[in-house]
Order: structure tokens, then sequence, then C-alpha cells
């Protein structure tokens, strides 16, 4: 057995195999269970502690390149708040397609919810350039740095931006965030302003993110797909007819669950190579010295 | 004049938050508000300046055919055309949000290609884990062992292995000596960006002002 082909396997192969992973799940799904942590668990309890008096802010900070593992996310979020009458606000600060995401998912989860009223309940403000600006004037007025909604129609008479004037009124500010965008709202935000922050962040942004879940700058973490299966979990468990909706087959493909299948498969294989990798670093250490 | 200007402007505009923060007076605080709000406005200009900045560059590199100069073509034709398609509808006022194209274009392509390049990443991991994850020394151990069990701690398969241990130990490891490590940093990195805003505020550091006179 030659160690040093084995040690250098072709990434072809590595390829091949990673996609077969990632396509078994997809074509039939395993549901394998997931547990709900800690960091998950905040949000969940103070969307729970909420209801129609109270106003969250959901900003959309990232784009299509995030939307596998944070468009789940924001579905559950979306469901759970709209489910509890809570009047929800709707902007991006990510330049390369928050906007878009924003419109995707209020559009998609509008539909399941028919009793609820735009302008009233919930409001999609669109996208304000200028990172920490736009976050730093809402606390002044989020009418003034909002003066039109995402289609362009005047939020000037809309209850729901005359009710929530700035951070006073507002509970809650729940960041799907890639990148940076996280951290300026806890910095900014929750430090200057004492509102609670939650971020929704890709997997490899969420270890930075504990550092201010531990400080309490961040009521919760929800960690890429794991983050947004555990909130599905949890946001199913409590409210069947959400449930529901995750059973029907075109949202069975992309939910979060679905998603962790293809993650746990695909952790395996790499792990497999990992382990793989070393024992035949260790064979070839040990033939050499033969 | 040129130079005094600048740094005199950014003397009183970084100043006056610092004093308005401690000085909680009304007109004080009500023209910090007001210096918010202008915040949004000169960041807004911002962006057409990176524009001009980017159209510069990608021209000269046509006209100079540097290497990789066809794609500076693509980038200008995507600029242009989706410039074009956002901006329509709101100077013509035929459109409310966005032109119907701008969002064919968005879902159809950027959204797309902006998907499949991360989604290579998980191809790109499985090959450089295999290659790179060695343990060669103590310190990569430990560097191996900690990944192998927050990847097994991330997903359910790593709990049904170990009998749920596996999520609490990876949750412990994000939070007790990962957290610590990101505070250092974050703590590091907000220290050095005040540092570098106190240089600014007081003109020490100029080069935003650029080379010449």
């Amino acid at each position: 057995m030659d160690i040093d082909k084995l040690l250098y396997i072709d990434r072809r192969i590595i390829y091949l195999l990673v996609a077969i992973g990632a396509l078994i799940p997809i074509i039939k799904p395993i549901g394998l269970p997931v547990v709900p942590t800690d960091p998950v668990q905040g949000l969940f309890d103070k969307v729970e502690s909420l209801g129609p008096e109270d106003a969250v802010v959901i900003s959309y900070d990232y784009g299509p390149s995030s939307e596998p593992e944070l468009n789940p996310m924001s579905e559950a979020i979306l469901r759970h708040c709209f489910t509890r009458r809570i009047r929800v606000m709707i902007m991006a600060i990510f330049p390369l397609g928050g906007v878009n995401m924003a419109i995707r998912q209020v559009e998609k989860i509008e539909a399941e919810f028919p009793g609820l009223v735009y302008g009233d309940d919930y409001v999609n403000l669109g996208y304000k350039d200028g990172g920490q600006a736009p976050m730093k004037a809402m606390a002044v007025s989020i009418e003034e740095v909002f003066p039109t909604d995402v289609e362009g129609t005047s939020t000037d008479g809309m209850p729901i931006v005359e009710e929530i004037r700035n951070y006073d009124d507002v509970a809650l500010v729940i960041s799907l965030a890639t990148g940076i965008i996280g951290e300026w709202w806890a910095d900014l935000v929750n430090a200057q302003f004492d509102v609670p922050v939650a971020v929704g962040c890709t997997a490899v942004s969420a270890p930075k993110y504990y550092a201010f879940f531990r400080s309490q700058q961040m009521i919760a973490v929800l960690g890429g797909l794991r983050g947004a299966a555990e909130y599905e979990e949890l946001v199913k468990r409590k409210y069947p007819k959400i449930a529901a909706t995750y059973e029907k087959p075109e949202q069975k493909v992309i939910s979060a669950t679905t998603g962790m299948d293809v993650q746990s498969i695909i952790h395996v294989i790499i792990i497999a190579f990992i382990v793989f990798g070393n024992i035949m670093f260790f064979a070839s250490k040990k033939k050499g010295r033969g | 004049m040129r130079r005094t200007i600048p740094l005199v402007l950014t003397f009183v505009v970084g100043m006056y938050p610092v004093f308005a923060f401690f000085v909680p007076h009304n007109v004080i605080s009500n023209m910090n508000q007001r210096l918010d709000t202008y915040l949004v406005i000169v960041a807004a200009f911002a962006l057409p300046l990176g524009v001009v900045n980017l159209v510069g560059m990608n021209l000269s590199k046509i006209k100079q055919k540097k290497s990789g100069w066809p794609y500076s073509i693509v980038l200008l034709a995507g600029l242009a055309v989706m410039a074009y398609f956002g901006v329509v509808g709101v100077i013509t006022g035929q459109y409310t949000g966005f032109h119907p194209t701008f969002e064919d274009l968005f879902e159809h392509m950027v959204s797309p290609l902006q998907a499949t390049m991360f989604s290579l990443l998980a191809f790109y991991v499985a090959s450089a884990a295999y290659r790179a994850f060695r343990a060669r020394n103590v310190e990569a151990t430990i560097l191996l062992i900690a990944a192998i069990v927050v990847m097994l701690g991330r997903i359910p398969f790593g709990d049904m292995l170990t009998g749920g241990n596996m999520t609490p130990l990876s949750e412990w490891l994000m939070d007790k000596p990962n957290a610590a490590a990101q505070r250092g940093i974050i703590i590091g990195a907000a220290l050095g960006a005040a540092s570098m805003s106190i240089r600014v505020i007081l003109g020490i550091e100029t080069t935003y002002l650029g080379k010449g006179e």
C-alpha cells in the first residue's frame, strides 16, 4: 500500500463524497433530533414574553451568500413574532442584498398570516445606507431615518411608525447578520440605548458573538444552521400550527432541520477525512523512521 | 488652508459627541442628534465616491490592458445595468420600489452566483481540512481535538454518538475558552480603534487628508 498516495488523496474524490453526502439528505431527509441550547433559548423566551403591545425590529444584515443559514432563522422568527401578534419593523443595513432578503422573506411569511395588516402590525422599512449612522439616528426618530418604506410609500401616518418612534418603544432588536453588523447592534444600540439585542449569524461568525452573549450585551446568539434548527424546533414544539407549516413538502426541503441532516453528513465526512489523514500521517512518519 | 480647515472640522465634529455625552443639556444634545442625521447623509455620499473610484480603477485597467482586464468590462457592465434598473424606477416614478428587471437580475443572477460561491466552501473546507489538519505538535493536536468536538457538537449525530454529551462539551468550548480569547481580541481591537480615533481627532494621524498639501 502506497502511504504517500493515501496521504494526498485526489481532491476530486473528496469533492465527490461531499457532493453525495449533501445530496442524500436533500432527497431523503433523515430528521435527526436537535437539542436547543441556552444561546438560542434566550431569544425564544424573550419573544414569548412579548405581546401585541410590543415591537421588535428585525434587521436583515445579510446577502444571498448566507441565505441557506439565515433564511430558515428568519422564517422561524417571523412566524413566531407574527403568531404572537408582536409588531415587527423590518429593515436592512447590509448593502449587498439585505433588502432583497427582507422583501422575499416578508412576502413569503406574510402570506401565511392573512389577518395581519401592513403598516399596522408590521412594516418593511427597506435599506438604509451608512451602517452605524442610521442605527444611531434611530434612537432619535425611526421615521426620520425611514421617511418611506421599501415600496417608496411615505411612513408618515403609518400607525406602526407613529407608535414606535425610537428605541424607547422597541422591546427587542434582532439582527440577522453576516460579518460585523451584528456586533454594531450590540456595541451601539445595546450599550448606548439599553435595547435588548439578539443576533442570528452564520456559523463562521458565531464564536465571536459568544463573548457578547456572555457579557449580556446580547440576549441570544443563533449560530448558523444549528441555531436556526434549534429555534425552529422550539417554535414547532410550542405552536403545532407552525409545526404543520413545516410539514408541507415545499417547506420541508428548505427547513433548517433538513439542512442539519446535510450538515451532519458533511461534518462526519470531514471528520472522517481528518482522522484518516492523521492515521496516514503517522503511518508515513513511522515508515520514514523505519 | 487646505490642510487646516479639514483638521479643525475633524477636531470639532469629533469632539462634539464626546462633549455632548458628558453634558446632557437640551441645546447640546439636539445639535448632537442633528450630527447623527448628517452622518447618514455623509455616509450616503460615500457610496457614489466608491462607485467613481471603482469605475476609474477599472477603466484604467482596461485602457492599459492589465492582466484580467476582460473581467473589468464584465464588472463595469454589471454595475451599469444594475445601477440603471435600480435607479430608473425611482427617477421615472413609474415603479414603486425596484424595477422588475432589477429584481429579476438579482433573483436569477446575483443571488445564485453568490450562493454558488459560498456553497463551494463546503468542498474546499473538506479538502483543506484533510490536507492541513495534522497533529504535528501539541498546539496543532489541541486545535484538532477542539475542532472535532465543535464539529460534532454542532450536529445531532454527535449527541447520538456520545449520549447527549457532545453539545454541552462543544458549548463549553465556545462559551469559555473561545469567549475568553474573543474578548481579548475584541478589547484589543476596540482600544486600537479608540486610540486611532483620538489620533485623527487631535490631528496626529493625517493620512486621510491624502499625500499632497
